[in-house]
């Protein structure tokens, strides 16, 4: 009982300590100069530049990319990894992590020459290449640990049954791993979503745009001054879908599995 | 798998997926499986880097008709830059303090909403998950107004209680902010990827470590944390080199102050290339950050592998 | 006028496109194609440049139209930066006036000197702007948009503090009075908000005071600096001491720009030291009713700081005949006045600066008049000295104010960064 109780009063503390910014987001995205409520934030958003619906298809085709190559890219490199011993692995792995370790305010430059040349510059699909990249280390790590904690007897039972490896991996250890998966999605879903830099330097042409870019031009103004207002509003809009997203995801991030049900 | 077996700590060492056993030798399916990571990384990150690499031998101004190779003085006016050196001691501190925060913070959140079956926890994770999917730099945004004596509720709140910090005015309360803010942001990034941590542990593993009474820390220490081990390693690289390579939290918050005290290493090749305009200058600190980052992790890794292998084999 | 502007528009236009079939003899030469040109601004502009490109593409449909971009101000370097390395540029690229000389010394405009040159009121442009575009003697690049730095004063306080709202400060030592009566308000209200830790802002506020006073503030061609002079002291004691006697807010001292404007519309300030662009975006309320004042010096005399933006054809332009057309159209008198002055905004030429419009608006009096003694301070490495966050200026300014006063040793260094 006392111990609940210690627990719930740590929980809600924690939860005032999350909520409060974002409570202050809410009350500040309806207030307007004298008004206590109004929506005159949010129809700023709504006429600003090309129109909101251009931004959020830009948004959406640089996010249904980045997801699904952060995805499928994992998800074998991931196995290879784990379940592979190949001469050069840790050099891989090693080279897909200095990812990490490089500013991207350094590669831009050379991103940005180097994307030209490919005839992927000012384009939504050579921005999504490179969020799949900065996604790497963090997917390839995760899927890495997915697969390394789904038992090897699993594998080789399929394997005696004749199951090939990619049938090992979409039949056998998909279920297993996917809580993997869908971490790696969701977390490649914020990234594409509120990249803003990237996708400033890469992107020239404002219908090109994406929602982070036009949320920054609308809410800063001269010397860096923000419209704290159209901020609020910009941060509930660009943040609810991310909200309803994870609320539906968050089963698959519960606590425990049960080995048996794997296996049988 | 081993319902059989009574011994808690025997059992969990057969459930480890243990290295040694995945024998397939062949390294031709190996580098098959990893074309698609490989071609990215390739493509985008090496070639890129290359030309960086390139660039740190250049004098490479805004631009130029051309960029005449002055190597190696880019590197070695690395050591006469006041800032950056000033910078490296400054985000070393701030790295550690960040990694103790966010890890015991985030494992703290994860183990407190793993129970799926009240809906409380299901909001509560929810909550703790919110402040994760702003942007970063919006995030700091909204703290610079959040903080705010004047157009903030904190201050005002604070007033309530008697205190009155100065939040970005002194050296330690901008640090102090700035580790607030970024806690706020990610614990709850963290408490997703310890969450699916944790998912990973078959959860026969903890019934039957209750059914042999073992208590809260034991079941922790035996079967939690070792378990968790490659979960602490992703997080653990995540956050130090997140650390190491800290921009836009400072850079919006604030911007380095007061008086140049919270200015991290990559503020310093930032402003480089684009306050001051010396590309060539920025490109070879970022090759130094990057040679440092990638021993550091090296290390790390070497560290995390040997003590597994000591613990399985 | 209009007939003359329109004929040459249209034989420019005809220039252009014949140049442009020139240029691309293999593909055939289409009429009906219309040029396309790719200008890119700050976000601090957005609002002028949109409405003079939406402008330009009706009055040219199918013929040219011009794509604009709009990039985040703070960004914008970087993104041209990117852009000049890959030669990468847009048509028409606006630049921070400030930032000019970074511009043409590193040749990303072309030089436009003949061209501007045959505009009739060439001499009546910006002077600052046109200081700022030129480089080895040839003019690169013309007014795009006109900003002043200004006293803003907030009428609600002055009733409230006993203050009259109609009898602004006309010194720098009276706006501390008056501040220190709004701050003995209490209840949260304070004297002054002040931009302690933004370069950029400071010196947009602080060099009209010492130029008030008849003195420079940078060597004339901007290798060196005035800072530690007696007339620039006396400017930063007025300030040193309202952070001492508690008049200024105690947010200003971290002050980086990003809440300023919020925090003067919140109400809970008596003066704010901001740009004539704020007029439009930062909205009156009960709390808050906008009065405008010029800055000035210590004892009295008054001066701007002309700041915004000038806008050239980039080097790498294919179009730049094309381009000009549309940089000459935006300066023509029926564009100034329709498009800019109808809506408040400042005139990039001096002659036209007593229009109608301005004219039926006292506070837009007040900035124009302005204009006349404001200045714009030339330095090649001006950005990289004074709006640079991790600089010298801001170093040497909070130092001056917040601090023990002039530091020589953080001057001289101010100075070795100029000089470069």
């Amino acid at each position: 009982m006392i111990r609940s109780s210690i627990k719930m009063a740590i929980s809600i503390l924690l939860a005032i300590f999350f909520l409060g910014p974002i409570l202050w987001v809410l009350w500040g995205s309806v207030r307007y100069g004298d008004a206590s409520f109004s929506f005159q934030n949010f129809s700023s958003l709504f006429i600003y530049g090309e129109g909101i619906s251009t931004y959020i298809r830009n948004t959406l085709i640089v996010v249904i990319i980045t997801v699904t190559g952060s995805v499928i890219v994992s998800l074998f490199a991931g196995y290879a990894l784990d379940r592979i011993k190949f001469k050069g692995s840790k050099l891989l792995f090693i080279g897909i992590l200095s990812i990490l370790m490089v500013p991207h305010a350094s590669l831009l430059i050379p991103l940005f020459i180097w994307l030209n040349k490919l005839h992927l510059g000012n384009s939504l699909i050579g921005l999504s290449f490179v969020m799949i990249m900065y996604q790497l280390p963090f997917s390839v790590f995760m899927m890495r640990n997915s697969f390394e904690s789904v038992p090897k007897e699993l594998d080789e039972a399929a394997m005696i049954d004749g199951c090939s490896r990619l049938g090992i991996i979409f039949k056998v250890l998909m279920p297993a791993v996917r809580p993997g998966i869908i971490t790696v999605g969701l977390f490649a879903f914020l990234a594409a979503w509120n990249e803003f830099i990237t996708a400033l330097i890469l992107l020239n042409d404002g219908s090109k745009f994406t929602i982070p870019l036009m949320l920054v031009n609308l809410v800063r103004g001269d010397f860096g001054s923000v419209d704290f207002g159209a901020l609020q509003a910009g941060i509930v809009i660009s943040a609810a879908p991310c909200v309803a997203l994870f609320f539906i995801l968050q089963r698959y991030f519960v606590g425990g599995f049960s080995a048996g049900a794997i296996k049988g | 798998m081993a319902t059989a077996n009574p011994n808690v700590l025997s059992r969990k060492n057969s459930m480890r997926p243990s290295r040694p056993k995945r024998g397939f030798r062949s390294t031709g399916i190996g580098w098959l499986f990893s074309a698609p990571a490989v071609v990215v990384l390739l493509f985008f990150f090496i070639v890129p880097l290359g030309y960086s690499v390139v660039m740190s031998t250049k004098d490479w101004p805004l631009l130029g008709p051309d960029y005449p190779t002055n190597f190696p003085t880019n590197y070695t006016q690395i050591s006469e830059n006041e800032l950056f050196l000033n910078s490296l001691f400054f985000t070393v501190k701030y790295t550690a303090i960040i990694s103790v925060i966010l890890i015991s913070l985030s494992l703290g959140l994860a183990l407190l909403v793993q129970e799926g079956k009240q809906r409380a926890s299901g909001i509560l994770r929810t909550i703790y998950f919110l402040p994760v999917v702003t942007g970063l730099s919006t995030a700091a945004l909204l703290f610079l107004g959040f903080l705010n004596p004047t157009i903030g509720p904190m201050t005002r709140i604070l007033n309530l209680f008697g205190m009155d910090p100065d939040w970005l005015g002194t050296p330690n309360l901008a640090l102090t902010s700035t580790v607030l803010m970024m806690t706020w942001r990610f614990a709850g990034f963290y408490m997703v990827i310890m969450l699916s941590g944790l998912q990973a542990i078959p959860r026969d593993i903890y019934e039957s470590a209750a059914v042999d009474g073992a208590n809260r820390i034991n079941t922790f220490r035996y079967i939690t944390a070792p378990l968790m081990k490659s979960t602490f390693s992703l997080c653990l690289i995540l956050i130090l080199t997140g650390g190491m390579v800290a921009f836009e939290q400072f850079y919006i918050l604030t911007g380095g102050g007061p008086d140049n005290s919270t200015v991290t290493i990559v503020m310093t090749i930032f402003r480089e290339a684009f306050s001051q305009f010396e590309m060539g200058s920025a490109a070879a600190m970022s090759v130094v950050l990057l040679i440092a980052l990638v021993m550091m992790n090296i290390l790390q890794l070497r560290l995390v592998r040997k003590d597994e292998s000591g613990d399985t084999r | 006028m209009n007939r003359t502007s329109k004929m040459r528009r249209l034989t420019a236009s005809g220039v252009a496109m014949l140049l442009v079939g020139g240029l691309l003899a293999t593909a055939p030469a289409n009429a009906a194609d219309p040029i396309t040109l790719t200008m890119w601004t700050r976000s601090v502009t957005a609002v002028q440049s949109q409405d003079m490109v939406n402008a330009y593409n009706l009055a040219n449909k199918g013929k040219v139209e011009i794509k604009l971009t709009v990039v985040p101000f703070t960004e914008y370097l970087a993104k041209v930066s990117a852009a000049a390395a890959a030669k990468n540029l847009p048509d028409i690229l606006a630049a921070n006036v400030i930032d000019g000389p970074n511009y043409t010394r590193s040749g990303l405009w072309l030089n436009i000197d003949k061209r501007i040159k045959k505009l009739p009121y060439w001499d009546e442009l910006a002077t600052g702007h046109m200081a700022s575009a030129l480089y080895q003697r040839k003019y690169y690049a013309v007014p795009h948009v006109v900003d002043a730095s200004s006293i803003y004063y907030n009428k609600v306080l002055f009733e409230k503090a006993g203050l009259d709202p109609n009898k602004p400060p006309t010194t720098l030592n009276q706006m501390a009075t008056m501040a220190a009566k709004i701050s003995a308000l209490g209840g949260g209200v304070d004297g002054l908000y002040f931009p302690g830790n933004c370069g950029g802002c400071l010196a947009f506020t602080l060099f009209p005071s010492i130029w008030a006073q008849g003195s420079r503030v940078l060597k004339i061609n901007g290798d060196g600096s005035f800072l530690g002079s007696v007339k620039a002291k006396k400017v930063f004691n007025v300030y040193s001491k309202m952070w001492k006697a508690g008049t200024m807010a105690a947010g200003s001292k971290n002050e980086a720009g990003a809440t300023q404007n919020a925090v003067f519309q919140s109400g809970n300030a008596g003066f704010a030291l901001l740009g004539s662009k704020a007029l439009g975006t930062i909205k009156e309320s009960d709390k808050l009713k906008i009065g405008l004042v010029a800055l000035s010096g210590p004892d009295g005399g008054t001066s701007t700081f002309v700041g915004g933006d000038t806008i050239g054809i980039s080097s790498t332009s294919k179009n730049p005949d094309a381009a000009w057309d549309f940089l000459q159209w935006t300066l023509e008198d029926k564009q100034q006045i329709d498009i800019y002055a109808s809506k408040n905004f400042m005139t990039s030429r001096r002659d036209l600066s007593e229009n109608k419009f301005a004219l039926a608006d006292p506070r837009m009096v007040l900035l124009n008049k302005l204009l006349v003694n404001g200045q714009s301070p030339y330095a090649p490495r001006f950005f990289q000295t004074f709006n640079d966050a991790n600089g010298p200026w801001i170093l040497f300014i909070r130092e001056a104010i917040f601090g023990n006063g002039v530091s020589n040793e953080l001057l001289a260094k101010l100075n070795a960064s100029l000089a470069g």
